[in-house]
């Protein structure tokens, strides 16, 4: 009966257009929303997925990785002095004010790390190495922010001000792809070169992260717990801990993620009810043709499984069209700035998710069909 | 040998106490192979109704249905659907062609639906529309068949599976006077050739003339 199915809705094509389109725009939006509500995620996490570290100690009461507080550098000693740590490194984040060439000014996220051992340093360098940031006032930037500052060249001298002062820094090394959640430039630099601006502002004894890894990270659970006996000012995480607590900042105390999630949702059951209106018109129209089918001695499951296939093979088409459409613009949204994250997992889902609600939305056609009696096909 | 159709004091009731109504009241009769029955009568007579119940498609209040010697009328809702497969083809007023299927198409589904060899179904198909003479037609959508080659694709579908009984509902009502006169005798020469058991239900006169046999029907009743 599939054979039946295929005729009839291809030989429809005007419906079957109306269904496309609609099972199409639902795919592109329910892809979009939540690829770049990935994306954004993966940005606002970036640092702590691609830094080698199993457990991130923070200031007390930490929201988000952007929103760091500093607090004193020598409870690093704290964390050496454990047994299962391995090593434990200082990172510091701090905002500073880049000058621009026509005067205005961008505020920047710094991110200071040891390029010695580019803990916390940049991890997709298009020019130079995280190491060129050692030894004076050099910076890395990533190429992303040219949409926010120009066109970045390697040599360049940018001004930036941090506290109350402004410094020359020269732009040694340019990354690819790294952003902030804030879409804020990132300003990689080195920690001592920090340290001696820092000094300026009263932070020269302050740190905001510090890092470490174990030489068993399935201890980290345990080391964790050790640490938060003794750190109390501190907020202890392992990695996943607080890429989840950065992710459950942004989505759900800035609501964010619920509206990301609620348009999604909307798509979904918006292209569900275009599938379901269509395929409920058509099996109206053909309620006299299943009847006869019935009367010729089809059975029921016989009949539900043309109706289910059509609503699977529509949302199959529009699936697919929906993918080619994201495939085609990605690379655009991408230029623009827009951080989209797209996977096969992703992909996998999404169409299970709009198969089932095609198939759903295919019920009330069944239902009609159950209840058909096959006298009436003797009506003239 | 069994006839091919039996009905047995067949009645179907509507209704409750004062409301009843007796559509069929005790019809018997049996149809034969080869054989052409007529069942006429008024609008409202009952006719349809009988005829759904020799189809198995509507459950006498009571009585028997008998389709080869087999007791059907007491058969479970989910067997049905299987007795009418093999052994019933319908032939309807309105045709009931899909649209979106070519006339060979048409006949090419109750093939599949009854199972026939996959291999050569457009060719058993085919061959069906070449029996009522409408191969050069053949891959015409209904639209653009006239009314009288709509009926002759819905003959050959109703032969589609070879059925013992073809079951027709008014099979002139919707054709002029010559094609409906085709129709009728094209239907007399399946039963004569094909060894079918053909029950017609029409009030048309001319189906008189090329019938076997003919039974009135008046208020559910057959009239002696």
């Amino acid at each position: 009966m599939l054979w039946l199915a295929v005729k009839t809705l291809f030989h429809e094509k005007v419906r079957l257009i109306i269904t496309l389109i609609g099972i199409t725009i639902s795919t592109v939006l329910t892809l979009m929303e939540v690829s770049i509500y990935l994306g954004v995620m993966g940005d606002a996490t970036a640092v702590i997925r691609n830094t080698d570290a199993d457990i991130w100690i923070a200031s007390k009461n930490i929201q988000s990785f952007d929103f760091a507080l500093p607090f004193p550098e020598h409870r690093i000693n704290q964390v050496r002095a454990l047994p299962d740590v391995l090593w434990a490194q200082k990172l510091f984040l701090s905002w500073g004010f880049l000058k621009l060439a026509n005067g205005g000014r961008e505020q920047a996220q710094i991110i200071a790390y040891n390029p010695d051992n580019g803990i916390g340093a940049p991890w997709a360098m298009l020019e130079g190495s995280a190491s060129d940031v050692k030894g004076g006032r050099y910076i890395i930037m990533d190429k992303t922010s040219e949409q926010r500052l120009g066109k970045l060249n390697s040599g360049t001298l940018w001004e930036m001000t941090v506290g109350k002062d402004q410094y020359s820094f020269k732009l040694v090394g340019l990354s690819q792809g790294i952003k902030s959640f804030t879409t804020v430039p990132l300003v990689f630099m080195s920690y001592n070169q920090f340290k001696t601006l820092a000094q300026e502002i009263g932070w020269g004894d302050q740190t905001s992260f510090i890092v470490a890894k174990l030489s068993d990270p399935a201890k980290a659970d345990a080391v964790v717990k050790a640490l938060r006996a003794t750190l109390r000012d501190n907020d202890i995480f392992t990695r996943d801990e607080f890429i989840h607590k950065t992710v459950m900042y942004w989505t759900v105390q800035t609501g964010m993620g619920m509206a990301f999630f609620l348009t999604a949702i909307l798509a979904v059951l918006i292209g569900g009810a275009i599938v379901g209106q269509a395929i409920f018109a058509s099996t109206m129209e053909h309620l006299r043709e299943y009847g006869t089918l019935k009367a010729l001695g089809a059975k029921n499951s016989e009949i539900y499984f043309v109706i289910i296939s059509q609503a699977a093979i529509s949302a199959a088409i529009g699936y697919a069209i929906g993918v080619i459409v994201i495939l085609l613009t990605r690379g655009g949204m991408e230029q623009s700035g827009v951080s989209i994250y797209l996977s096969p997992i992703l992909f996998i889902t999404v169409f299970f998710i709009i198969l089932l609600v095609c198939l759903l939305s295919a019920y009330f056609s069944v239902r009609k069909v159950r209840m058909l009696d096959p006298v009436t096909v003797f009506k003239g | 040998m069994s006839p091919a159709l039996e009905v047995k004091e067949v009645s179907k009731i509507y209704g409750k106490g004062e409301n009843k109504v007796a559509a069929v009241d005790s019809v018997s009769l049996a149809l034969n192979q080869r054989e052409v029955l007529l069942i006429m009568g008024p609008s409202g007579s009952g006719k349809t109704t009988l005829l759904s119940m020799m189809g198995c498609i509507l459950r006498p209040t009571s009585g028997e249905v008998l389709i080869a010697g087999k007791l059907v009328s007491m058969l479970s809702e989910d067997k049905l659907p299987d007795i009418r497969k093999h052994y019933l083809g319908f032939v309807f007023q309105s045709f009931n062609l899909f649209p979106s299927l070519t006339a060979v198409e048409n006949v090419e589904l109750v093939l599949r639906l009854k199972g026939c060899n996959k291999e050569n179904l457009k060719a058993q198909a085919m061959g069906l529309l070449d029996r009522v003479g409408l191969v050069k037609r053949a891959h015409l959508y209904p639209m653009d068949l006239s009314g009288g080659e709509k009926q002759r694709t819905a003959f050959a579908r109703a032969l589609a599976g070879d059925p013992p009984l073809i079951l027709a509902d008014e099979p002139t009502a919707n054709l002029d006077s010559k094609t409906g006169r085709d129709v009728l005798m094209l239907l007399r020469a399946l039963a004569e050739e094909s060894a079918k058991a053909i029950a017609i239900v029409s009030h048309d006169p001319k189906a008189e003339e090329l019938a076997h046999r003919v039974v009135f029907l008046e208020d559910g009743r057959l009239k002696a």
